[in-house]
């Protein structure tokens, strides 16, 4: 059964997604960041259509149930391309948005031929085991991409202020998921705690992007830190 | 038709990479908490192929308490 600390966190999540659509137009943000502001926006749309099928059907439904891992899935795939969007802003001086296109492409043919191959096996829900299987899946090839595109920013000096924070907060967003899931698997006993801490990581990249949208400005420069430092 | 080239096999090195770590994970992982990322606040339900509360059958190849017998292959 849910509480009040569930649905509280839940509608934060919500006006924290619907405040960056909001900033990103009001610092005309929009369209630059497109991808973003449409997983956003997607995200928005979605928890009301979440909370609509809650209250129709209730917690333990399976339209409930179904159309949360489906909506979960499709946003999955959402962040996935706005991560990609990152790519190609990151290398736009390069001319390199053809290639980044088909890397994007062939990643996720294979990350949706690869989660086919491992559910074909299960004879029931194959559609349903599928979803999620792509959803996680995706997860982890978004976790690996992030990595590589901050390192890809330090190694070309990139001094986008607002870029940086955006790979940067979607790295701790992913980073966040990762740790939580190990430290779940770590003290499994303290499985209440981890109840209560788990939405709020939801509203951390919304709560990040506002803020980038919000303070930052596109034309805002800075310098980071050299990944090594060398002796001469 | 190099540069298509190395783009397809860096895809390929972010898949194999990504499912690697995805293995490492999940297999030290329990069997509970499969789900590791979920969009947005919404209260997360249970896995779809874990329905209600019920203890999990066992696996279908191993009917019956039975010694195993030994693989034909040795």
């Amino acid at each position: 059964m849910l509480g009040p600390y569930e649905y509280v966190v839940w509608l934060m999540c919500t006006l924290l997604e619907t405040a960056v659509v909001v900033c990103a137009y009001k610092k005309d943000a929009l369209r630059r960041y497109i991808l973003l502001n449409v997983y956003m926006a997607a995200s928005v749309v979605f928890s009301i259509a979440r909370y609509n099928i809650l209250s129709h059907y209730g917690f333990t439904s399976k339209e409930y149930l179904y159309f949360y891992y489906y909506s979960d899935a499709l946003l999955t795939i959402v962040l996935y391309f706005a991560l990609m969007s990152l790519y190609s802003h990151i290398f736009s001086d390069l001319k390199a948005e053809r290639y980044i296109r088909i890397g994007t492409l062939i990643l996720f043919s294979g990350t949706a031929l690869f989660s086919y191959a491992v559910v074909q096996q299960s004879s029931s829900k194959l559609v349903t085991h599928f979803v999620v299987e792509l959803s996680q899946n995706l997860y982890f090839v978004g976790l690996v991409l992030t990595y590589i595109l901050w390192a890809a920013v330090m190694k070309m000096r990139e001094t986008r202020t607002r870029l940086i924070q955006l790979v940067l907060s979607m790295g701790v967003y992913f980073s966040l998921c990762a740790a939580n899931f190990a430290l779940q698997n770590l003290y499994q006993s303290r499985g209440n705690f981890f109840e209560f801490l788990t939405p709020l990581f939801g509203c951390f990249l919304p709560l990040s992007w506002a803020y980038t949208f919000w303070h930052l400005p596109e034309d805002a420069r800075i310098v980071p830190s050299r990944l090594a430092v060398v002796p001469r | 038709m190099s540069r298509k080239l190395a783009v397809i096999f860096l895809a390929m090195l972010v898949l194999v990479g990504a499912m690697s770590l995805k293995t490492i994970v999940v297999t030290h992982g329990s069997s509970n908490s499969s789900i590791i990322m979920a969009n947005g606040g919404a209260p997360q339900p249970p896995t779809p192929w874990k329905n209600g509360g019920a203890p999990q059958p066992p696996t279908p190849w191993k009917n019956g308490g039975a010694p195993q017998p030994p693989t034909p292959w040795k």
